[in-house]
């Protein structure tokens, strides 16, 4: 580190570089962010590994988050208390699964997460209803949201419970390449 | 590492393993075969057999437990060797019987720890016996927090800690046992090389940017510059260094006659100066170089060409065969609003504008495709042999005009020709009159797409994909027979006429690829930057231009196919070329900034950029290299310039070359290569037959894996009530996984998969079928054993058990909760039906009224047949309600059989 202040120590750079797909200058740079997001709350000195967290309203204001329409929900799917407050490791670890490094496998089972809003291991109709209004400014009526979702249900439900397991998304992304790469 | 070691304290895994040692010594003096369990045998037979699924790789199988074994084995070294009996197991060859007793202990205590903590030890284990790159990236893969990664990984480092520092004697894995012993040096180097590797990728800062506000489609074009610009630099190096280098070493400056000088032209139009440099053909020699080694440059020349074009081919195969794998074979077109509903949604846009408009897009698109089956059906006859007549008339007129070009391009080529003499001086004039060919191609292959395009506004495709296609095929058909005549003009005329007739080609090639940079630049001027000024100034309505993906990619496919047709005349071609896609890469970043606005359709990217590759290869690719093929094996060379001069034709070179190898010692493999394979038709003619049986049975194994797919996936789509069902079905998705992958292999496109929603009628039928079969099953079930009535009622219960669980091994996210999951299931089939039954309903509407309650009918009996069902399935189940139920069933399958012969009287 140099005159520099030490923020990590190497065993916690080995550890982080270990573990997400970062490297150990990026990981430096991504505690620089965390660091700027929060600077009363988010200590310099990370070598102890203090127990801080900061609130979703400031994460999700980031240039790389700000415009995507399932911020709160990205946010959210990252968070151990599931209300979006990220401590610096679910921080490390969204961008390390949002970064194009991460496998698509990985990356799919965070966006069953994201998509599923109401946390029942399952995307149903509702869950199904949030994401369209959230790709489409709201502004298609609720008739049309309604058949839109029940066509999207009847096509990607494999096992006919009418809504779709991960099994089925899976299954789902698997046929659209483009998707999460 | 020391560090970690701290960290063994909190380890289960060490803990067990210290704790093992007591117990295993004292069981193992008295005998170690006494103590064993079948049970543990089993048991250890399982958890090895899961743990190798998971690895899948024989070799990692196998060292899991010889790493546990020497691990435990370290202790017991120091004290055994004071006991007087030890040596003679410490130094058996053959470890296994030993292992096996060991592992079988270990395993019987590990089941009586909690479940989560076996899991995570077993997880642990696997980690540790794999190499450190392995193991990092395995971790790297655990779909679980960082903090869990984090504990996991220090426990493996633990673990490996504890066994290395007392047996730093086994080098089993060299890299493993480095990576341990510099732990911190190694893993620092290997980092340091992965942050140099992504500082030193091209332009990745730009590629985000552009993704973030263009999307990923846009991105396709970028990636394949970049993939362009990648292979050139490939391909100059192998020129530049087998080819040019020799020569440059070996005479330096370019003999020059005295009244040619530079003139400034010439980097426009090629001839003069450049002719007579290393730039084309006719610069090289024919001698065999001596200087420390012999270097021949006739047989240099050659091979680098043919390696390289060979190179070329295989990496166009390869890149080929794995998008086609990843991007079209498991694409399927079917699911569109779920597509669109789930997985169209860019996560790589960051920009706020193109965010706005992506959603906007995807709202029209829904309402598109809303509103597209009442389209359908307002067609009329008159209005569809409209549509047929437009498509009839631009595709004649894009043919017609593309045969034109063709033609006017061969007469100006015959007009050029006889302007043209073969003088070693040309006035400015006559060079400047050179320029005229590739001008007229550059201005086609400008203008002509852009016409396409026009006709393409008129034409109503129902998709999207189509109207590209059409678009695609177009100009592909126009720039062949533009490049077909200009080969065919070099090849017939020009090399009848010129002394030094492959510079004179080289220089037409080079000219051309000088224009089409102008003309790219050009165009981007034009298409992009003009358009956006009377987009946004004079008229609103046109709007801001989007940025072409499609006619921008087959510009640079174009462009590649110059290069390879050039790369015989004019070795140094691809150092052309990579300065040309680097400029463009610049300009068109720029001109897409400032002028373009997003795609407003979101085409499937990552197919269309399948497509590109196999245009690249298939008519591109493969042309020029029949060309350059033509030329070496038919042409004869000029007899005064280049290095096959006095030759009959290029490839005699090898033909003179095996004829001096016969006077070399010991290479006579060489001769009988050139005699038996090269220069027999017999090798050709075995090894295309043989290539055509393999295409054929693999052929063969593709069409049923396709009907295989079929079936399964109507398993899939009808699933049935019962928890047997459930697991057949998970059985089938697992297996329709496995053969989609297998399926990949063969690389085969499917096309007519059938849509689940298009055969719920009949899958109806099979769904009631199998409930038949499960019926049959239970009522076996309940008469196979009616003398012991208890036991018959608990042996049902631990079969149920017993299903249970391997349904929750095989579908852990399923069936988590397998008896909710059962009545729901039950619920799920009736609901499948029901659909399935307004279907019919809807399909044919003149049936009698008395058939859907019929149907109703049976729906209820089944109902009731089935929740008698259940009781009997309950904990403590009386045999008396055996027989009501299987009456019930009975009922239910006379009334369905019913159901089912009037339903075919209805039809």
């Amino acid at each position: 580190m140099g005159n520099k202040q030490t923020i990590f120590t190497d065993e916690q750079l080995d550890a982080y570089q270990d573990c997400t797909f970062f490297t150990r200058k990026e990981i430096l740079r991504l505690h620089g962010r965390y660091h700027e997001l929060a600077p009363h709350i988010v200590p310099m000195d990370y070598t102890n590994e203090p127990d801080c967290k900061v609130p979703l309203a400031l994460i999700v204001n980031m240039p790389e988050l700000k415009e995507n329409p399932f911020r709160n929900r990205i946010v959210e799917s990252f968070s151990e208390d599931g209300l979006g407050n990220l401590s610096f490791n679910e921080f490390v670890d969204m961008f390390s699964v949002l970064s194009e490094m991460a496998p698509r496998e990985l990356k799919a089972i965070y966006a069953f997460k994201i998509y599923d809003f109401n946390v029942d291991n399952y995307l149903c109709k509702e869950d199904l209803e949030k994401t369209l209004n959230r790709l489409t400014k709201e502004d298609l009526t609720p008739e049309e949201v309604d058949l839109v979702c029940d066509k999207a249900i009847e096509e990607a439900d494999l096992d006919g419970d009418n809504k779709l397991s991960f099994a089925d998304f899976e299954n789902m992304i698997s046929r659209a390449p483009d998707f999460l790469r | 590492m020391t560090s970690y070691s701290n960290s063994g304290f909190f380890n289960h895994a060490y803990h067990d393993s210290e704790t093992l040692e007591i117990d295993r010594r004292k069981t193992h003096h008295t005998n170690p075969y006494a103590t064993e369990n079948p049970d543990w045998w089993g048991d250890r037979a399982d958890t090895h057999h899961s743990s190798g699924g998971h690895i899948s790789s024989d070799d990692v199988t196998e060292r899991v437990p010889r790493g546990g074994w020497r691990e435990r084995e370290s202790i017991p070294m120091g004290l055994m060797s004071t006991g007087p009996e030890s040596p003679s197991w410490q130094h058996d060859p053959n470890r296994s019987t030993f292992q096996n007793n060991f592992d079988s202990q270990d395993q019987s205590s590990s089941t009586q720890l909690p479940s989560l903590i076996s899991e995570e030890q077993s997880l642990v284990k696997e980690l540790v016996a794999l190499s450190t790159r392995e193991r990092i990236q395995a971790i790297l893969d655990l779909p679980i927090s960082f903090g869990e990664k984090k504990h996991i990984r220090s426990q493996v480092l633990a673990f490996k800690s504890s066994t290395k520092s007392r047996q730093i004697t086994c080098f089993s894995d060299c890299s493993e046992s480095v990576s341990l012993l510099f732990p911190q040096t190694f893993r620092r180097c290997s980092y340091g090389l992965k942050s140099a590797r992504q500082t030193l990728q091209l332009w990745q800062g730009v590629m985000k940017e552009i993704s973030g506000r263009f999307g990923t489609s846009v991105l396709s074009y970028f990636i394949f510059l970049k993939w362009l610009l990648v292979f050139n630099i490939f391909s100059f190096l192998i020129n530049f260094g087998f080819i040019t280098i020799p020569l440059l070493v070996y005479d330096v400056s370019p003999n020059i006659p005295a009244n040619v000088s530079f003139r400034g032209l010439e980097i426009l139009t090629g001839v003069g100066y450049l002719n007579y440099t290393i730039m084309y053909y006719g610069g090289y020699s024919n001698e065999t170089i001596v200087g420390q080694v012999r270097y021949n440059m006739q047989l240099a020349y050659f091979f680098t060409i043919a390696a390289y074009m060979v190179l070329c081919g295989f990496v166009l195969v390869l890149s080929m065969a794995i998008l086609f794998k990843k991007n079209y074979v498991l694409a399927d077109i079917a699911s569109e609003s779920a597509w669109q509903l789930l997985c169209s949604w860019d996560f790589s846009i960051t920009n706020e504008r193109a965010v706005r408009q992506r959603k906007n897009n995807l709202r029209v698109q829904l309402r598109e495709s809303l509103s597209e089956k009442t389209q359908k059906k307002l067609l009329t006859l008159s209005e569809k042999l409209k549509h047929i007549a437009v498509y009839l008339g631009s595709w004649f007129l894009s043919t017609s005009l593309a045969l034109g070009c063709g033609g006017s391009i061969y007469y100006l080529c015959l007009y050029e020709h006889q302007q043209t003499t073969d003088t070693q001086n040309w006035t400015l004039l006559q060079e400047a009159k050179t320029l005229l060919v590739p001008f007229v191609v550059s201005l086609m292959n400008l203008v002509f797409p852009l016409l396409y395009s026009l006709f393409n506004r008129f034409e109503h495709y129902s998709s999207h994909r189509r109207q590209i296609y059409a678009l695609v095929v177009r100009n592909v058909f126009l720039k062949m027979s533009i490049l077909g005549v200009l080969c065919y003009y070099w090849m017939n005329v020009v090399a009848d006429k010129f002394s030094c007739w492959e510079s004179m080609v080289g220089q037409a090639v080079y000219r051309l690829v000088i224009f089409d940079f102008l003309f790219l630049m050009l165009g981007s001027f034009f298409g992009e930057f003009l358009s956006n000024v009377i987009g946004t100034r004079l008229l609103p309505r046109i709007g801001v231009p989007e940025f072409d993906v499609a006619r921008n990619v087959l510009e640079l496919i174009y462009a590649q196919t110059l290069a390879w047709i050039g790369i015989y005349f004019s070795p140094l071609l691809p150092a052309i070329q990579i300065l040309k896609l680097f400029i463009l890469f610049y300009l068109k970043k720029v001109s897409l900034t400032q002028n373009c606005q997003p795609p407003r359709q979101t085409g499937r990217a990552a197919q269309m950029q399948t497509i590109f590759i196999a245009l690249l290869f298939f008519p591109f690719f493969v042309g020029a290299l029949s060309m350059v093929a033509y030329i070496s094996w038919s042409l004869t060379p000029s007899e005064y310039c280049g290095p096959f001069r006095g030759l009959n034709n290029s490839f005699s070179v090898v033909v003179v070359w095996t004829h001096h190898l016969e006077d070399v010692p010991g290479s006579q493999w060489v001769i009988w290569i050139y005699q038996h394979v090269v220069s027999s038709e017999i090798f050709y003619f075995i090894i295309t037959l043989i290539i055509l049986i393999i295409i054929y049975i693999l052929w063969q194994v593709t069409q049923g894996r396709k009907e295989l797919i079929v079936l399964l996936r109507q398993l899939l789509v009808n699933p049935t009530s019962s928890g047997s069902q459930s697991n057949s079905s998970a059985m089938a998705q697992a297996l329709l996984a496995r053969q989609q992958f297998e399926d990949k292999e063969v690389r085969q496109v499917i096309y007519g998969v059938p849509v689940p929603a298009d055969i719920s009628p009949s899958s109806a039928l099979i769904q009631a079928l199998k409930a038949r079969q499960r019926a049959e099953d239970l009522d076996e079930n309940l008469y196979q054993k009616p003398n012991n009535n208890p036991s018959s009622s608990n042996t049902f219960t631990q079969a149920t058990h017993e299903r249970d669980k391997k349904d929750e091994h095989y579908t852990p996210s399923v069936c988590s909760e397998n008896l909710t999951n059962r009545s729901s299931a039950l619920v799920q089939a009736m609901h499948a039906r029901q659909r399935a039954e307004e279907d019919r309903g809807d399909d044919t509407d003149d049936l009698p009224s008395s058939m859907s309650g019929v149907m109703m009918q049976v729906m209820q009996v089944r109902q009731r047949a089935e929740e008698e069902d259940r009781i009997q399935w309950a904990p403590a189940p009386s045999l008396n309600q055996a027989p009501s139920g299987s009456s019930a069933l009975i009922q239910a399958m006379l009334a369905r059989q019913q159901a089912q012969n009037e339903f075919d009287d209805g039809y």
